[in-house]
């Protein structure tokens, strides 16, 4: 009984600080921008209202906003699961020497600063980039493509940063699949691309799925990538609350876009785990 | 095998491209940013001497950094013992809370900070920067700090006490090095997400106050010329530097199971 007693004032003495820590300064925020959200006017006298979610779903624009999101999110996902799959496929099973290297350069972006990788897109991609210079060069345009502050470039931007993310859960969950299953197949006389399809894809699908609901939310939340590579020609989610926020000053109303994207993230978290219980079932 | 080897040689290619263009660019002698460079010079290296906003920037986000580690290896390493060693009611929801602004949308947590921070005038202090800093960077701390405790023999403490230590000197003389590892990548990661962040910081900065990658920005909307390539040059040397030494003191791979 004293023990029980000394071990719950330790564990007390342990997460006392930190948990307030975490209440002060991100649970209450949060509870503080929820209640925002639902009144009238901020600051000043106000009554509650559910206006201002009515006006995000009703509002053409708002609407056009969220498309696009949820447009870029599927293209990144998508992109960076078609992309990011082989790579992870050839970094669990190849026996090459450069492994260690290969690790590191998958996980590059993630340790480079994102003025340096948003820098660097505009030099790759701007009017006198890299890749204007070349179509320039070998005589395919004459005039630059506009190809900076457009939905591609802040795709590119995406898939360059994401890519770790989805590499590694992926490669997490293939590196788990005993290759007796895939041997057997070989066996069994399926060929390899017949072995891959029936049994090592299947097999590794989780991984794929984790990694496109990491993405897929990351890019719904996006805005530094979004906004410097688009500045202001790509209009999403994010960047409709900064102008809601710092622009235009309609605090409940940007605590209400907010509340919905955090809303639409975990919707999609918990469809996720839903689908996954249901497979595990299976 | 030998195709899939060259597709992941030009995967790499992609991922290592904005790098690889952006320290050519800084040299260049021309006055637009762009690839290939004209000529060579390192006139935008000292364009950025130049400008005394980008040290002040730079001084802002190395103090932001440094005190918020700080914090965030302290905190974290509590919290890290009382999940580690202790079963209690209430204890998944509480770490998943405490690892949740690691995947929560920064600009909802930046956007929830301003309006908190604001009637407080705490906007645009070192001290409100660097409290929103503590809570991203503590899920990190956290983890590696864990992860490491998750390691260390409890054996090694029961000894050190069986042999007349106190709590305290056992801590400092036995768990404390045996968790160090944790402890310095912790730090180190702490140190650069703090260091890069941008979103959280941009509703917390303002005239008087600028974190480095906010200054960048800010310089960017009216100019884009090789300067700004120049300075990430001086980054990408940084980001080098520090990958190295997590290299030398941890090996990298442990650290970063999923």
């Amino acid at each position: 009984m004293r023990a029980a007693v000394r071990g719950r004032a330790r564990l007390l003495a342990l997460l006392g600080l930190p948990a307030a820590l975490l209440g002060l300064l991100f649970v209450y925020p949060l509870a503080h921008m929820a209640a925002l959200s639902v009144r009238t006017v901020f600051p000043g006298a106000f009554q509650y209202t559910g206006a201002h979610y009515a006006k995000f779903v009703s509002d053409a624009y708002f609407l056009r906003v969220t498309q696009t999101s949820f447009a870029l999110a599927l293209t990144v996902t998508v992109l960076t699961a078609a992309v990011g799959y082989p790579v992870a496929y050839y970094f669990v099973r190849s026996r090459s020497r450069h492994k260690h290297w290969i690790f590191l350069g998958v996980i590059s972006p993630l340790l480079v600063s994102i003025v340096v990788r948003t820098i660097g897109w505009t030099i790759v991609l701007g009017n006198e980039g890299l890749v204007n210079n070349a179509l320039r060069m070998l005589g395919i345009v004459r005039e630059p493509l506009a190809l900076m502050n457009s939905f591609w470039s802040v795709t590119v931007g995406l898939v360059h940063v994401l890519l770790p993310f989805m590499i590694l859960s992926i490669a997490s969950v293939l590196g788990k699949i005993d290759t007796a299953l895939e041997e057997s197949a070989a066996i069994l006389g399926a060929g390899p691309l017949r072995t891959f399809w029936r049994v090592t894809l299947p097999l590794s699908i989780q991984g794929v799925a984790a990694g496109s609901i990491l993405v897929f939310c990351l890019t719904i939340g996006a805005y530094i990538t979004p906004w410097w590579l688009g500045r202001g020609k790509v209009l999403l989610f994010s960047t409709t609350i900064y102008d809601q926020i710092l622009a235009i000053v309609d605090w409940p109303f940007g605590s209400a876009a907010a509340m919905i994207l955090v809303a639409a993230t975990l919707a999609i978290i918990l469809l996720y785990f839903a689908l996954i219980g249901r497979v595990a079932r299976r | 095998m030998k195709i899939l080897g060259w597709y992941v040689a030009a995967v790499l290619a992609f991922l290592a491209l904005p790098v690889l263009v952006v320290i050519p660019s800084a040299l260049s002698a021309g006055s637009t940013l762009g690839f290939p460079p004209q000529g060579l010079s390192l006139k935008w290296f000292r364009n950025v001497v130049d400008h005394p906003e980008f040290l002040r920037a730079l001084a802002v986000s190395v103090e932001v950094a440094a005190a918020s580690t700080v914090l965030a290896l302290g905190l974290g390493t509590l919290a890290a013992f009382a999940f580690v060693r202790y079963r209690f009611a209430g204890r998944d929801v509480l770490q998943l809370a405490f690892v949740a602004p690691l995947v929560f949308p920064a600009i909802v947590y930046g956007v929830a900070m301003l309006m908190m921070l604001t009637p407080l005038k705490l906007t645009r202090t070192m001290l409100g920067l660097t409290l929103a800093h503590v809570v991203i960077t503590l899920p990190y701390v956290l983890r590696t700090v864990g992860a490491t405790l998750h390691g260390v023999d409890r054996r090694l403490e029961e000894s050190a006490q069986i042999l007349g230590a106190g709590p305290w000197r056992t801590f400092w003389h036995v768990t404390l090095p045996l968790i160090r590892p944790g402890l310095i990548a912790g730090a180190t990661f702490s140190l650069i997400i703090s260091f890069d962040e941008f979103t959280v910081s941009l509703f917390l900065t303002g005239p008087g106050l600028m974190t480095l990658p906010l200054e960048i920005y800010h310089y960017t909307e009216f100019t884009i010329d090789p300067t700004i390539a120049a300075i990430s040059t001086v980054l990408i040397v940084l980001s080098v530097a520090t990958i190295m030494a997590i290299e030398r003191f941890l090996g990298f791979e442990r650290h970063f199971q999923v």
